[in-house]
């Protein structure tokens, strides 16, 4: 405690560390809310700028435009069903159908104090625990274990947006095919870098760097939207949103309590683990919270419980992924890479001797981390009253400047402009997916872990030497697999009960 | 159970033709998946230090998927056979679901194709001259006709990206490959940045 109060002091107490902060929180909210930048495009311009400045102030500069940035892009997701970055995909489930009723205010409001109570949540266990829990991650998580969790995420969230279980295990089945496109993992052997098609050869080099899911999302979620309303215009059906400015009460959030506090847990684990983060967490907090709420049905209809679940999960994961950079040294995703990236500039090296020998860092960054959660709900509540307008701009004029901003997203990332074709593609077949009953999202998530799940499995794999049930033999692994099987066992169950009850009903 | 053969000998062949449905998806899937599969001949080949090789993964993920589509064929199947009607939107009867005509669906080709001939000639002729086309066109497919209207959402659009995205960010977009077009790219450019 006062060491944190140190921190504070230290960080309102000088006016250069208040205006880095106050930078930091904006800038991050900005960009993370722009689907054409986001904050690591933030943290690549800011990083040489670094050099200059004192090392507590840009790891604090970096630490908070992480926790801004991943609410910033909740906007976005909720009012264009656009997610600003990959963790707020789940957000655009629940987020964009309450845009559509009229429920936008509530939807950001939730997704305001969630991500605050779920930033803050995670904040305040980083600063309790994070030499303890940093030691136990990483001794106790090896390959097995992350195959483990990432079976155990597909398995409860694979039928997440899909009409029914076998459509959604496809949809994720399609997406870590994709994502096999590129380079195998362990022997770098090119692959579906070329191919044929009806006697049509074709090779690209472009594919040998694989199929990004940035442009993937933007596809699936921004183009097809895009696609879908102008269906809508073209037919006459389309319904105007109404732009709805009022908060979720407190006897709201008290209904959601403990989602929101399930996302807390799950997000926190989530973001100790190097490179599973805050896209898991809150795909696995969503799904955990349809899994266990009374009101599933109402799951992708518009339920405040989805947009909850999914917004407190990613920000408990910013926290926790500071536990294993400081404690460790290892950064869980590209951002904690820059941090990691400021700690080298200064000729400083992160890990267990960085609380004794650097603990005015340490403090100020937990400190500023703490206080940017805090500070998102005030500024979240200004972004609620005003950007919340935009929805009285007809979609007709605003569908060209929503395509531009994902063409621009899409190409900005590898400045290749095939991600374009690649976003646009996924754009067609999204619209058609939706159509279908398959689910977009369901295809995202199996992109997006596909590639850390083939790794994981295969240097499993070569330590267990080729033996299946070695996944048995260590707990957390055995724990996740059993869990992840029944959790395929009981959907299945589920599905035909429903059907079951479905036709009684009808009967 | 309340039906009858004769009743029943009506209804059969719509019924027998619920089964197609199912059954083609199925059959996509399950060609989309064999050509997956047999495309990974391409890259079977071993690694030393580990036993499924290259494409150990790829074929696993094609087989799981091949059972989940015939899991689904077989679902559905029961699902119509126990009378159940599937779907929402496929419980209407169809007829009386008012079908679009050719034309009708001619119609919404463009809002497809529109952005298809954009991205094919973005890198010839370069974003900052094709993308106030791009507005333009986009505007009248969604059927804005007041040329106040045109005017003005192009104007604004594309002055934000270019105020945001080439004067703050300095994002690096297309700028043609055909010289004359690269020449004004980079003059539109220079005056965003600059003023000039």
């Amino acid at each position: 405690m006062e060491q944190f109060l140190d921190g504070t002091f230290n960080l309102f107490g000088d006016g250069q560390a208040v205006l880095i902060f106050a930078l930091g929180l904006i800038g991050g909210m900005l960009f993370g809310a722009i689907p054409g930048v986001n904050m690591l495009t933030l943290g690549a311009v800011l990083l040489p700028f670094t050099i200059t400045m004192q090392p507590e102030h840009a790891v604090m500069l970096f630490s908070v435009i992480y926790c801004a940035g991943v609410f910033g892009g909740a906007i976005t997701a909720i009012l264009f069903n656009i997610p600003g970055a990959p963790e707020n995909a789940p957000t655009c489930f629940d987020g964009y159908p309450m845009t559509v009723q009229g429920r936008s205010g509530k939807a950001i409001g939730a997704a305001v104090s969630c991500s605050a109570i779920g930033g803050v949540a995670s904040a305040v266990l980083m600063m309790s625990a994070t030499g303890l829990i940093a030691s136990w991650a990483v001794r106790a998580f090896g390959p097995q274990e992350v195959f483990a969790l990432i079976f155990f995420g597909l398995a409860v969230s694979a039928s997440i947006g899909a009409e029914n279980l076998w459509k959604g295990w496809l949809s994720v089945f399609a997406g870590l095919i994709i994502a096999t496109v590129g380079t195998d993992p362990v022997g770098g052997i090119p692959r579906f870098n070329e191919g044929a098609f009806f006697g049509l050869e074709f090779s690209s080099y472009y594919l040998s760097a694989g199929i990004h899911f940035i442009p993937m999302i933007l596809g699936f979620f921004a183009v097809s939207e895009v696609l879908t309303q102008a269906m809508h215009i073209s037919k006459g059906t389309r319904e105007r949103p109404k732009a709805g400015l009022d908060f979720p009460t407190i006897a709201e959030f008290l209904s959601v309590r403990w989602t929101m506090l399930r996302s807390i847990v799950i997000g926190f684990f989530a973001g100790v683990l190097p490179g599973i983060g805050a896209t898991l967490a809150a795909f696995l907090g969503y799904s955990q919270a349809h899994r266990w709420s009374k009101r599933r049905a109402n799951f992708g209809k518009g339920e405040l419980e989805g947009v909850v679940a999914s917004e407190t999960a990613n920000n408990a994961a910013t926290g926790a992924a500071m536990i294993p950079l400081l404690a460790l040294g290892l950064p869980g995703g590209a951002l904690t890479a820059m941090i990691m990236g400021i700690f080298q500039i200064h000729g400083m090296e992160p890990g267990p001797l960085i609380f004794v020998n650097s603990g005015d860092l340490v403090w100020i960054t937990f400190a500023a981390m703490f206080w940017a959660n805090l500070f998102i709900i005030l500024l979240g509540w200004v972004q609620t009253k005003t950007v919340v307008q935009i929805l009285r701009v007809p979609f007709r004029w605003l569908a060209p400047g929503i395509l531009l901003l994902a063409v621009i997203g899409a190409y900005a990332l590898r400045n290749l402009f095939i991600d374009v074709w690649v976003m646009f593609l996924a754009g067609i077949v999204g619209y058609l997916l939706r159509r279908s009953g398959y689910s977009a999202a369901g295809v995202v998530l199996g992109l997006i872990l596909g590639k850390l799940g083939e790794s994981a499995f295969s240097k499993s794999m070569q330590l267990m030497d080729y033996d299946f049930f070695g996944f048995f033999e260590r707990p957390i692994s055995a724990l996740l697999i059993t869990l992840g099987i029944a959790a395929i066992i009981i959907s299945i169950i589920n599905e035909i009960r429903g059907a079951d009850v479905q036709k009684a009903l009808m009967d | 159970m309340p039906s009858t053969a004769g009743a029943a000998m009506p209804e059969r062949a719509p019924g027998a033709r619920r089964f197609v449905g199912p059954v083609v998806e199925w059959a996509i899937w399950i060609a989309i998946l064999a050509w997956v599969f047999w495309q990974t001949q391409r890259f079977d080949r071993e690694i030393a230090q580990y036993a499924f090789g290259a494409a150990g993964w790829p074929r696993a993920l094609c087989i799981a998927a091949a059972l989940g589509a015939t899991g689904q064929l077989i679902y559905r199947i029961a699902e119509i056979r126990r009378g159940r009607a599937g779907r929402p939107e496929s419980a209407t009867p169809e007829a009386e679901v008012p079908r679009p005509s050719l034309w009708q669906r001619a119609k919404h080709l463009p809002i497809f194709i529109f952005p298809l001939i954009y991205l094919y000639v973005v890198p010839s002729i370069g974003f900052y001259v094709a993308t106030p086309f791009f507005i333009l066109g986009l505007l009248l497919i969604l059927e804005v006709r007041s040329p106040l209207t045109l005017l003005g959402v192009t104007s604004v659009i594309y002055g934000l990206v270019l105020l945001l995205f080439t004067r703050l960010f300095y994002v690096a977009l297309p700028v043609g490959r055909i010289e004359a077009f690269y020449d004004i790219n980079n003059a539109i450019i220079g005056i965003a940045r600059y003023g000039m």
